[in-house]
């Protein structure tokens, strides 16, 4: 299991070059000059030719990228173009509040789905179970924004129970963590519905029931364990795009964490902001895979690693 | 609303005259104490003097503060400088003399040694600050006459320096605590520009990138007028909604860039007012002057005949602008009114106009407009295609996301593809200089300047560069007035409107001032309990 997860880590690299080089090469050929952003709109050509060569965007594209990869190698991501501030220290700043963001989301998503989705279940095409996907589809198509605002309406300002934008207390994080956790909560439920049916329909689950076990022992003990590993990979991937900065609930509730610095930074064509975020998410993402490859050991003995 | 305006000339004028202020009638007297809270759409980018963009100057201006300062009423009038400067009788000099006993937050002194240290900062083009060439292209050196005197030697006559002397951008700020910080870099003044010290009613506090910036109340403060609120805080909330409903909700005091379509329903809302403040923006298509048809006067003019600017801004924009009735809009020393009630819709003359110019059969053009940079600016531009087709012309719209925009509009002469666009144009300095030769002189052609619509006019050129050095205002306001008469004319542009500011405030919200340069001044607002 050792040399597996040192196989997998060692072949993150080739994929995180990939992904840097193609991000590096692609934001380069959409059209927008992020010096002649940065200068504003009444700037000079002089002023703008100035900064272009100040920030080194006047050199050929394939010298600026191996500039690029030699800092990263020294852990230095570069400066914002747009407000200088070094890239290291603004994911630093940022990342944590996703990730504070993206694991109550998740800890909503599980604690809603996974029971919804038991239910749903083991009440079988009863009113229940319709309700049940009744409301995770309505739950998955209800665009995320809406929602937000929604909450805001009635908990902030009707009620004025929470505050309605900002990130600091857990009261601030309550709002935006649901409105979150509330798409990946119908993910999460209905996966759970259809992978608890499959296994409850197995083999094993009639001779744990014909030996007399409660049903309760038998959805619990047997069932649940074998179907919660589509639901944890599908938990994974949730959190992988969670921490990818959701990029609407954080700007809804004007949320600063690395979503809306993203979108910020493409908008201004902030160069090494767009290349450090990328890299960070595709990291998470590759870390995330991998754990959740080393999980199913845990949950499934049957599966191995060699 | 005429109660809001009544309160916001009341502050003006108590502040001009240096009276403490006599709010509104019905308004009881000033509270001190209380946090601000202003919800924008963005957050600054530095607060030092390489801002570039009005959400870093509304900061700046509470903690830094320039030697004049821009009225909301557009007059000028000394604020660091204890009066208005002497000018040399070649033009080629100007002596400021400054108040005495004001000192910077840090403790150092304002004087002449201080001044001169911020000016030759931005001066040494090293710096690379980027509104040096705009705001003191003129301004060769500066020099130290005494210690509360300094002098600023131009390179020939430049009348709209004073005006460019109340930008925030050529705020002072302490020398002393720019060294201690560890300078300002390029492009964006860090580190010194994360927290900046000046001699302002408020001092810089704290700043979460992203998310607010606090500042506290400066108990030292020097002028008559001693800020009363404890705390301004700006917090950045993208989304219009949420920013609206976080004004609705109290959580903040002041929300700014209010969505037309809100503003009906806000205006029920007992708890809220809805201030409409014009802005020294100006909104406009323009055409390519070099590029048939557009090099046909007669067809420019069919054009702004075509289009009832009027029904869009009581329509598309609820209001919420003013019909350019000028190239530049009121507020700007040197504005007049050209055409009172802007350009006239008629649709006859502009089908005769056209015929006369052999498009009688109609015209097939492309209209390139922005998508979510000036208010309601693709609704606008679907209102002018809809009208232009009740002339026969056919107008296909192509929208791009602002910086390509940018680049693609900004292309020379001989290579840009570009027939019409929309564009907006803020004279942040309040003066007429930097709203008409940045636009119309020919020497500002794209991409050298900001002429992206080669419009030529000689004899424009020559006013424009006389108005420079013409030290009487009443000729030197003649004289734009001649020259945005030709401009109306000629009509390079298709004359849309100027913007205004639409700000929602709670009630308890007193004395702020909404400036037409687009920036919150909370100088002497206060808060009532």
């Amino acid at each position: 299991m050792w040399r597996y997860a040192a196989k997998r880590v060692l072949l993150a690299f080739p994929v995180l070059l990939g992904v840097s080089g193609v991000v590096f090469v692609a934001i380069r050929l959409i059209p927008g000059d992020p010096a002649q952003i940065m200068a504003g709109q009444a700037a000079t050509e002089e002023v703008v030719r100035q900064i272009r060569q100040s920030l080194g965007l006047d050199q050929p594209v394939p010298v600026q990228y191996l500039y690029f990869l030699r800092n990263v190698l020294r852990g230095d991501l570069g400066r914002s173009l747009f407000n200088g501030v070094p890239v290291v220290e603004e994911l630093g700043q940022r990342f944590p509040r996703t990730v504070r963001l993206a694991v109550a989301s998740m800890a909503v998503a599980s604690l809603i789905g996974i029971p919804a989705g038991i239910l749903a279940a083991t009440r079988r095409l009863t009113w229940v179970d319709t309700l049940v996907m009744l409301v995770a589809l309505v739950g998955v198509s209800m665009p995320v924004f809406w929602l937000g605002l929604n909450f805001i309406l009635v908990f902030s300002v009707r009620l004025q129970w929470l505050p309605a934008f900002g990130y600091g207390t857990w009261r601030h994080l309550v709002l935006p963590s649901v409105t979150l956790g509330a798409a990946s909560a119908a993910v999460v439920a209905r996966m759970t519905r259809s992978a608890m049916l499959e296994v409850l329909g197995q083999d094993y689950i009639r001779t744990a029931r014909a030996k007399g076990l409660a049903e309760r022992v038998v959805v619990h003990r047997h069932a649940l364990r074998n179907a919660l590993i589509p639901v944890v990979t599908i938990l994974g991937l949730q959190l992988g795009t969670l921490l990818s900065g959701a990029v609407l609930t954080e700007t809804v509730f004007a949320w600063p964490g690395i979503g809306r610095l993203l979108v910020e930074a493409v908008l201004a064509r902030d160069y090494p902001v767009i290349q450090g975020t990328t890299l960070l998410i595709a990291t998470t993402f590759v870390a995330l895979n991998l754990t959740v490859d080393l999980l199913y050991a845990l949950l499934d003995p049957r599966i191995r690693y060699e | 609303m005429r109660t809001v305006l009544l309160a916001l000339v009341a502050v003006a004028v108590a502040l001009a005259a240096g009276l403490p202020a006599a709010s509104g009638p019905a308004t009881p007297a000033p509270q001190p104490g209380g946090t601000l809270v202003i919800g924008r759409g963005v957050d600054s980018v530095t607060l030092s003097p390489y801002a570039s963009a009005s959400p870093d100057a509304e900061v700046i201006a509470h903690v830094a503060e320039t030697l004049y300062r821009l009225t909301p009423e557009g007059r000028i009038e000394p604020l660091l400088a204890d009066r208005l400067p002497e000018v040399s009788s070649d033009g080629r000099s100007m002596t400021i003399r400054l108040r005495r006993g004001i000192r910077f937050h840090d403790g150092t002194p304002l004087d002449a040694a201080a001044v001169k240290w911020n000016f030759d900062f931005i001066l040494n083009p090293d710096n690379r600050a980027p509104f040096r060439a705009i705001l003191l292209g003129q301004v060769t050196s500066v020099d130290v006459v005494d210690a509360y005197t300094v002098r600023l030697n131009l390179s020939r006559p430049f009348v709209p320096l004073l005006a460019h002397l109340t930008h925030d951008f050529l705020a002072i700020h302490s020398p002393t605590a720019v060294q201690r910080a560890g300078g300002m870099r390029p492009p964006t003044g860090e580190p010194y520009g994360r927290a900046p010290v000046g001699t302002g009613p408020f001092r810089f506090r704290e700043w979460v990138r992203g998310d607010r910036i606090v500042l506290e109340r400066n108990p030292d403060y020097w002028g008559p007028r001693k800020p009363l609120l404890d705390q301004v805080v700006w917090r950045a909330i993208p989304d219009d909604g949420a920013r609206v409903l976080a004004l609705e909700g109290g959580q903040v005091h002041v929300a700014v860039r209010i969505p037309p379509r809100e503003t009906t329903r806000l205006a029920l809302n007992r708890a809220l007012r809805i201030d409409r403040t014009s802005s020294v923006r100006t909104i406009y298509i323009a055409f390519n002057n070099q590029k048939p048809p557009f090099t046909d006067a007669r067809v420019r003019q069919a054009f702004n005949y075509a289009v009832n600017k009027r029904a869009i801004v009581q329509t598309v924009l609820g209001g919420a602008a003013r019909v350019s009735d000028a190239p530049i809009s009121p507020g700007i020393v040197g504005y007049s009114p050209i055409q009172p009630g802007g350009w006239p819709y008629d649709v006859e003359r502009a089908k005769q106009l056209l015929a006369e110019a052999g498009h009688g059969s109609g015209l097939n053009v492309t209209l390139l407009h922005p998508t979510g940079r000036y208010v309601q600016d693709a609704a606008v531009a679907a209102a002018v295609q809809a009208q232009l087709r009740a002339v026969g012309i056919h107008a296909r719209l192509q929208t791009m996301e602002w910086a390509a925009y940018l680049a693609f509009t900004n292309q020379p002469v001989d290579r840009t593809p570009v027939e019409m666009f929309m564009l907006g144009w803020g004279t942040v300095t309040g003066d007429a200089d930097y709203g008409l030769f940045s636009l119309f002189h020919s020497s500002q052609w794209a991409p050298a300047g900001f002429n992206r619509f080669f419009y030529r006019n000689p004899q424009v050129d020559q006013l424009l560069e006389e108005a420079r050095s013409i030290p009487d205002p009443a000729r030197r306001a003649a004289t734009y007035k001649q020259a945005m008469e030709l401009i109306w004319r000629d009509a390079p542009w298709l004359f849309l409107h100027s913007e205004s500011q639409v700000t929602g405030l709670r009630r308890e919200v007193q004395g702020l001032v909404v400036h037409p340069t687009e920036r919150i001044l909370a100088h002497t607002a206060w808060l009532a309990r």
